[in-house]
């Protein structure tokens, strides 16, 4: 695996921001600001691309966070699998890096099955596998940012989000609206964002993002072949405990010809977990 | 009047509209002929609706298709910073070239690899790149050697047991790449040509490699073969007639043949391929005996009453039965291989079959016609001095020495029967190229140090989630095992292979380990864990279904021997249908390697009801041509020996029979019963007239064996030069044309006589009694 950029500092973390998949920060997923991160008030100014993007980065995603969900993954053949999983999420706080648990509840060869992510602000992230076939905590390594995530389309870079400083931002409608599965036009902004690292995977994004939660409910992201690859598709946006979240979303691959659907069965904000519920122990006995 | 009398008549009065047509329809066919659109692909050799077709579509939508393109990269440096460097840079760059889905290569792939203890825990396992920034020093890059060469998926596959090779497996979007290949494969080399470091060496190969070979070779074929034939032709005219006039004619006839035929057959709907690239030189050779049988004639006429029409009359009348006959027979020889399965074998037959019907037509038209209209020749042509006498004397030693003659032909008839039991049918692709090709090297290369350019596949079909089964999963482990030890078998791969590396990592790593886990759940966890990367999930893709109601395992074989491919694809399926017997998993054996085993398959089967085909339906036109089954059955005496001949010939030195070969007897079969109908024809015109069968066989001899000599002479020495086709086929397929068309006429000029003075009752006063049909 190659050296993965890390901030160097917490106010560094603070601005990070997955221009696509602030959409899964956005719906919760993931923590990827603490909520009591303020926009700065020497930022970039109000309704510009920058501005949008630091919204997004920065807006409430919640202490921790609980969410069921289903994985739906259709392979280029039609064929869908179905995987259910939680995952609890601990906002980064002090020196300590944000916290991410998955667990596998179905279907039943892999039932039992854990993931749990211990991100680092000074250094690489620590990533733990629990099997039950094994019956012991292994680690981890090798998984690039743009990578696949737990064999989805969406990857550890759409879950864990990028720098800010990494892209720069541009407008390229700020009166565009979003219809939402209802049929309700919401206002909305299309920005583009722009990797400055030209070996980028994915170095060109396009996202349209909802003007009263800064949520991204649509994206296309482009390869370096300049050839939209990946497309992302909200379809239920709720507000549980406050925090908006995405209930119910796609990212198809048009290259791979395959797309995974997440759909949130129960969400919840602000529970009281701690980083006991994050410890390779809890990754082995929990599943038990 | 006779029909033919009439048919005369009505085409002088209507020469000139005809003529016009045949010229209208030339240009109309000119605009209609393109010869660059060529395919060379699978679907040239195998319909689409094959059984084995289907199959191997259903298996290239699962899991990509096996007609990639493999680049050797061969040389000491390769496991040095500026080797890898150079292996990660071209294949990053040619995995942003268009249409391009994968870069398989040191470069791209990925180990599984353990992590030490660490703060007390059990250590992991580290799904990485193998090289990564390894890269950067010789310490890395001899850690990226040890390791590849220590990984059993890598090793022996995309790099050599010695280090010194490894190998680029390009996969592509194979439904839209044959649009563009050519220029993809340019892309390509310029990539791997641009900063090679020194000492490295590329080699290409693979089946797109392969295709692209021969769509080359058939323009080759095309703009390097047709000017030395024309010219040979024209050389070998012009000898013959030694007149300017005559060999513009007859050259400007064949033209118009063969734009007619060309552009006909791109009407037809069919593309051109390698096969192909031989129609001009055949319908050139074809057109050049019809016209000079109807120019000597006309000449003869001209010489002896000095009346243009009379002499134009007078041909056709003499001539269209026999052309008609000689044409029919050719095409329906031809029109034969329209059976064949082999796609490009059965256009080749229709096409060319178009060609000979539609060369006729021009030559009864136009060549008679700008006869009339040219001046004629005072001199006498060579062919008449020098041939005449000779060949005389030699139809009357034939007929005097019926006994020697018929011994030789049985002696003949036995070694070449012998040489037919020798025959192999070998559709080695790589051995149709000269040793030193590159395509040749390639393979020899890749074959020697890796896992070899041909693979098939045993495709698995069951239920969701039964290829995950344990007892599934250990059934295709014992077929890999049985398969890895065929003799022939270079590698066996599996997702078994993708399961047992991961468990061996997750148990650290000892060699017992490298097997499938026993507890429950192990194996789905495990292909989970092994998903987790997305180099992983690519690989899992490739090998198995995502819902595991599919998998299958590739066999990789070195180039060889097609009749080896297909026992080793029979055994192969034998040992599948073991492996699962009695469980709910069914195995298909497909792929590249399957395709081209069957191809053999449909090539020998061809074979035989393609000259099936053709032995009875040319006898039958023969027959009806003469309208007596005596002479039905002497042309068929004077016929099969040569096509006898040169099967046999093909056995003795070693020809095999292949996609080119095979079309040898058939075409021969239709070729050299031309100049056996001229033959016959005149011979029962002369003893209808009251010749004497030895006076009759001397100026059939003289005459229409002055013709048949003549062409034979032209259609050999441009036959012939096939022989200078990089594509070994190719040369082969004239070579031996060229021998049939000369053994052809010994056989009539020989053979015939010797038959006729052997069954006097049969062939002299019976002969007199039979209206001559031709």
């Amino acid at each position: 695996m190659g050296p993965r950029e890390v901030p160097t500092s917490r106010s560094r973390r603070m601005c990070r921001l997955a221009p696509l998949v602030t959409l899964i920060a956005a719906c919760g997923l993931v923590v990827t600001a603490a909520p009591w991160t303020q926009p700065s008030t020497a930022g970039p100014a109000e309704g510009t691309a920058d501005w949008v993007a630091a919204r997004i980065d920065t807006r409430d995603t919640g202490r921790d966070s609980r969410l069921a969900m289903t994985m739906r993954l259709v392979d280029r053949q039609g064929r869908a699998r179905e995987r259910t999983l939680v995952i609890t999420t601990l906002a980064a706080a002090g020196v300590r890096g944000d916290r991410v648990l998955v667990r596998f509840l179905a279907p039943a060869d892999i039932r039992g099955t854990g993931f749990l992510v211990w991100e680092h602000a000074q250094q690489e992230d620590e990533r733990f596998l629990y099997l039950p076939a094994l019956a012991r905590v292994r680690r981890i390594a090798g998984a690039e940012a743009q990578e696949s995530f737990v064999g989805s389309d969406l990857s550890y870079e759409d879950i864990g989000g990028r720098k800010l400083s990494d892209y720069t931002y541009r407008m390229l409608d700020a009166a565009a609206t979003w219809t939402d599965a209802q049929g309700a036009a919401h206002p909305a902004w299309r920005i583009e964002s722009a990797a400055k690292d030209g070996g980028a995977r994915y170095p060109r994004v396009q996202s349209l993002v909802r003007k009263d939660a800064f949520v991204i409910v649509e994206a296309q992201v482009f390869n370096r072949r300049g050839d939209r690859e990946k497309q992302y598709a909200v379809s239920r946006l709720e507000r549980p405990d406050g925090i908006w979240t995405v209930m119910d979303a796609t990212m198809a691959n048009d290259a791979t010809r395959t797309r995974t659907t997440l759909v949130v069965t129960e969400a919840r904000y602000n529970t009281g977990l701690t980083e006991a519920a994050f410890s390779r122990r809890e990754l082995e006995q929990g599943a038990r | 009047m006779s029909p033919s009398a009439r048919l005369a008549r009505l085409l002088y009065r209507w020469r000139l509209p005809l003529t016009a047509l045949v010229l209208a329809g030339a240009v109309l066919c000119a605009g209609s002929a393109n010869l660059n659109n060529i395919n060379n692909d699978l679907s040239a050799w195998v319909a689409k609706d094959s059984p084995e077709y289907v199959e191997y579509e259903r298996f290239r939508r699962e899991f990509g298709g096996g007609r990639v393109l493999i680049i050797a990269v061969a040389g000491d440096g390769l496991f040095t910073p500026d080797g890898l460097r150079y292996l990660d840079r071209i294949s990053r760059d040619i995995g942003r070239l268009p249409l391009i889905e994968r870069v398989q290569s040191l470069a791209t792939a990925n180990v599984v690899r353990q992590l030490p203890p660490q703060d007390g825990d059990d250590g992991g396992i580290e799904v990485t790149p193998l090289v990564g920034d390894r890269m950067e020093t010789a310490a890395g890059a001899a850690a990226v050697r040890r390791d590849a060469l220590d990984d059993p998926l890598l090793r022996g596959d995309l790099v050599s047991a010695d280090g010194r090779v490894t190998a680029l497996v390009i996969s592509t979007d194979e439904e839209r790449i044959d649009a563009v290949r050519g220029a993809v494969i340019e892309q390509i080399r310029a990539i791997v040509d641009t900063a090679r470091p020194g000492g490295l060496t590329t080699y290409f190969n693979g089946p797109l490699e392969i295709s692209e070979t021969y769509n080359r070779i058939t323009l080759a074929n095309q703009q390097d073969l047709t000017p030395p034939v024309l010219l040979i032709t024209i050389v070998a005219l012009y000898a013959m007639f030694r007149s300017v006039r005559k060999v513009a004619l007859l050259v400007f006839a064949i033209g118009v043949s063969v734009v007619w035929t060309l552009g006909l057959y791109v009407l037809l709907g069919y593309e051109m391929n390698v096969l192909t690239s031989m129609l001009t030189p055949l319908v050139v050779v074809l057109a050049v005996a019809d016209d000079v049988h109807i120019v000597q004639h006309f000449d003869r006429e001209m010489r002896e009453h000095g009346d243009r029409q009379r002499a134009f009359e007078s041909t056709i009348s003499h001539l269209v039965t026999p052309l008609f006959g000689a044409s029919a027979t050719t095409a329906l020889g031809l029109l034969s291989l329209a059976t064949s399965d082999v796609v490009a074998v059965h256009s080749f037959g229709v096409g060319a079959a178009t060609g000979v019907m539609v060369d006729m037509m021009v030559s009864i038209v136009l060549v008679p016609t700008v006869l009339v209209w040219m001046r004629p020749d005072t001199h006498t042509p060579p062919q008449e001095a020098w041939l005449l006498e000779p060949l005389r004397r030699l139809g009357r030693w034939s007929f005097t020495h019926a006994t020697p003659v018929l011994v030789v032909t049985a002696l003949v008839l036995v070694a070449a029967v012998t040489g037919v039991l020798r025959l192999r049918v070998d559709t080695n692709h790589v051995n149709f190229f000269a040793p030193g090709h590159p395509l040749h090297e390639s393979a020899d290369l890749m074959d020697r140090e890796l896992a070899g350019i041909y693979s098939f596949n045993v495709m698995l079909d069951g239920p969701p989630e039964s290829i995950a089964r344990p007892d599934v999963m250990a059934r295709m482990d014992q077929l890999a095992e049985a398969l890895r030890r065929q003799p022939q078998v270079r590698k066996v791969t599996s997702v078994v292979d993708y399961v047992k590396r991961t468990n061996q990592q997750l148990e650290g790593g000892a060699d017992a380990a490298y097997a499938l886990p026993q507890a429950p759940g192990g194996i789905a966890q495990e292909l989970f864990v092994f998903g987790l990367s997305d180099e992983g999930r690519t690989e899992l893709e490739r090998v198995v279904a995502s819902d595991y109601s599919r998998a299958h395992l590739t066999v990789k074989l070195a180039s060889m021997s097609s009749d080896v491919v297909f026992e080793q694809i029979f055994e192969a399926e034998r040992l599948a249908r073991d492996a699962f017997a009695g469980s709910d998993v069914t195995p298909t054996v497909t792929g590249a390697g399957r395709i081209f085993a069957t191809l053999d398959h449909y090539l020998v089967t061809s074979q035989v009801t393609s000259f099936g085909t053709a032995f009875v339906t040319v006898f039958a036109v023969i027959f009806l041509v003469f309208r007596s089954a005596k002479f039905g059955l002497l042309a068929i005496v004077a016929n099969v020996v040569p096509v006898a001949a040169v099967l046999g010939l093909m056995g003795w030195i070693g020809i095999s029979l292949n996609v080119a070969t095979i079309m040898v007897a058939s075409v021969a079969l239709g070729v050299v019963d031309d100049d056996t109908i001229h033959f016959i024809g005149r011979f029962r015109r002369e003893t209808a007239h009251g010749a004497a069968a030895d006076v009759a066989v001397e100026r059939a001899a003289m005459d229409e064996g002055r013709a048949s000599l003549t062409t034979a002479l032209v259609n050999s020495l441009s036959f012939g030069v096939l022989w200078f086709s990089e594509y070994k086929p190719t040369a082969w397929f004239g070579s031996l044309l060229a021998v049939t068309m000369a053994v052809a006429f010994l056989a009539e000029i020989f053979i015939v006589p010797a038959v006729i003075a052997s069954f006097p009752r049969v062939y002299g006063a019976a002969a007199r009694r039979d209206a001559p049909a031709a």
